[in-house]
């Protein structure tokens, strides 16, 4: 028995004063050795005077990931606080700094939980914890409001319209097919703020998509179900065909659903997901079902086409993204050789989340679509085909 | 006050082994001032799907939890992965006593992860310039990377290139 990979860390925190906490963490694995210390305000759990140290790393510009670690100073390490660390020292020093932040801020948090314990037990020897949590949660000594606070511009809160009835088969004035003849749509794209994860607002995805040439778009925000009305006044707005669908979070990955408009929150398993598209007479698209790894691919783990198609999800699909703008061309190809191998139709999309990337791949279809109700017809024929079209 | 008397300590360790067969045994555990707790873990391979899970969790002020093995297994089946954090965390829920158990099940992810990422930069070459060019070529070809980590930074010399036939009408 060899171990292939082990990663060890080890946090410390000492009391450096009355009202501060002294951090130590180590990241110690087969690949990366990184070391953090920093200080914490007992009062409010805010660090500050965040230093870090490579020992081992792998691309020659990973010690410039240290000159952005003073972006986390002033967080409050507060439950809650991890998103935040992802995006801002995950996404511009370093996810591995960012992992070991994390763990330093769960052991600060715990180690706050037990200054205030010991505290209370001065003046009650035999306070237990069971009665030292139930005071903590009367007095809301738990620091949320300001992790709350800290966390504001990480994640956007959006409201979830109310599920809407599949929308009426009005006519826009002159749908329009490129000069080959096919109406091309781009099927898998995301906006703010709907979408967290997007940028770019829908008006300026429209916009781009109409400069490009794109004959329509879908719009698939992550379990967000657009109401008829507001697709309704977009259309009429820039004159030009948006479709609603959705991004639903399955056990076995993302899947496109079209022509369903239940309001999915959370996770479902595909197999729930699937009878109740079927029941609404629906359409499934498994989406970008081999993004993968940021430093490896399915051809390094020697995943085949044809171990591949014998994934539980490409019996409960009807259709397969082969086309995404947001996967290497090996993962794309993958997915094109399981859809043939398995004779399942196949869609294209940008997966944009801002407008710079609208349009990448699309959807050709052999005639134009005026609405949600023809979109659905349209995808049960197979009369279509991903595109690269720009 | 005596500052080098530690008020709480915290150890994981994270490790990967292969089994028969090529499937990847990954193994968290954790030892803290008040946790003693431990995630193992089968990924089936070429697949990378979840296989098999068990675990152990005790805790000096949250309550233990009932029947672990049984929650555990509503992540079987998911594909170590891209996304794959929202589904454990959805498929677990978000108890209190929850939180290491999902943050130790996405440990032995991230070490299945980072194995297969350790044997693709094992062929990094050891001179400067062929390192340089490894990267380079590492992040054309997983635009995932680009702008996403200090190293891959717009207008790092790692991205020089790929930005270079971004400017030139390339897909990036």
């Amino acid at each position: 028995m060899i171990s292939e990979f082990n990663r060890n860390k080890i946090i410390d925190v000492a009391l450096l004063d009355e009202k501060t906490l002294a951090v130590h963490g180590i990241l110690n694995d087969s690949i990366y050795s990184l070391e953090l210390d920093f200080k914490v305000n007992l009062s409010d759990l805010v660090c500050f005077e965040i230093e870090g140290r490579w020992l081992r790393y792998t691309t020659p510009e990973c010690p410039q990931a240290l000159n952005f670690l003073a972006q986390a100073e002033g967080f409050c390490l507060a439950l809650g606080i991890e998103e935040k660390i992802h995006k801002t020292v995950g996404r511009t020093s370093c996810r591995h700094f960012a992992n070991l932040l994390i763990e330093c801020a769960y052991a600060v948090r715990e180690t706050a939980k037990l200054i205030r314990y010991q505290e209370a037990q001065v003046h009650n020897p035999e306070l237990t914890w069971q009665e030292f949590l139930l005071g903590e949660s009367e007095t809301g000594s738990n620091f949320s409001q300001k992790a709350a606070e800290d966390t504001e511009d990480a994640s956007v809160a959006v409201s979830v319209a109310a599920p809407a009835t599949g929308e009426p088969a009005k006519r826009l004035p002159t749908p329009a097919t490129g000069k080959s003849g096919a109406f091309i749509i781009d099927m898998h794209m995301h906006t703010a703020p709907a979408s967290p994860c997007a940028s770019d607002s829908v008006e300026a995805m429209i916009a781009k998509a109409q400069r490009i040439g794109l004959h329509g778009i879908c719009l698939t925000d992550h379990n967000y179900l657009w109401s008829a009305a507001d697709i309704r006044s977009l259309r009429k707005k820039f004159t030009f065909p948006v479709f609603r669908a959705n991004e639903i979070v399955t056990e076995q990955g993302d899947m496109l659903v079209y022509g369903f408009y239940d309001d999915v929150q959370g996770i479902i398993k595909l197999s729930e997901l699937k009878k109740r598209v079927q029941a609404a007479g629906g359409f499934i698209v498994a989406a970008h079902p081999f993004r993968g790894f940021l430093t490896f691919g399915a051809d390094d783990i020697g995943l085949t086409p044809e171990k591949a198609r014998s994934r539980e999800m490409f019996q409960l699909v009807d259709g397969v993204e082969t086309l995404n703008g947001k996967v290497t061309a090996t993962e794309n190809g993958l997915a094109r050789e399981v859809a043939e191998g398995l004779k399942l139709p196949a869609t294209g999309g940008s997966d944009a989340h801002d407008s710079s990337s609208v349009g990448l791949y699309a959807t050709a279809f052999t005639r134009p679509i005026n609405n949600e109700v023809e979109l659905l017809a349209a995808l049960k024929t197979g009369d279509y085909q991903p595109i690269k079209f720009r | 006050m005596a500052d080098n008397i530690l008020k709480f300590s915290l150890n994981r360790a994270t490790n990967v082994e292969k089994l028969d067969h090529g499937n990847l045994l990954s193994v968290c555990h954790l030892r803290d001032t008040f946790t003693e707790a431990e995630i193992r873990m089968v990924v089936k391979m070429p697949e990378l799907e979840i296989a098999e899970i068990s675990g152990h969790f005790r805790h000096i002020y949250l309550d233990g939890i009932d029947n672990l093995d049984d929650s555990l297994k509503k992540v079987l089946g998911v594909r170590v992965g891209a996304g794959m954090l929202k589904i454990i965390k959805g498929l677990l829920g978000e108890a209190e006593n929850l939180d290491q158990i999902v943050y130790m099940v996405e440990e032995c992810c991230h070490g299945v992860i980072l194995h297969l990422t350790k044997k693709v930069l094992l062929k990094a070459p050891d001179d400067p310039a062929g390192r340089q060019e490894f990267y380079s070529e590492m992040v054309k070809k997983s635009i995932r990377l680009y702008d996403r980590c200090a190293a891959f930074a717009k207008g790092s010399p790692l991205v020089a290139s790929l930005e270079a036939e971004k400017r030139a009408g390339g897909r990036f």
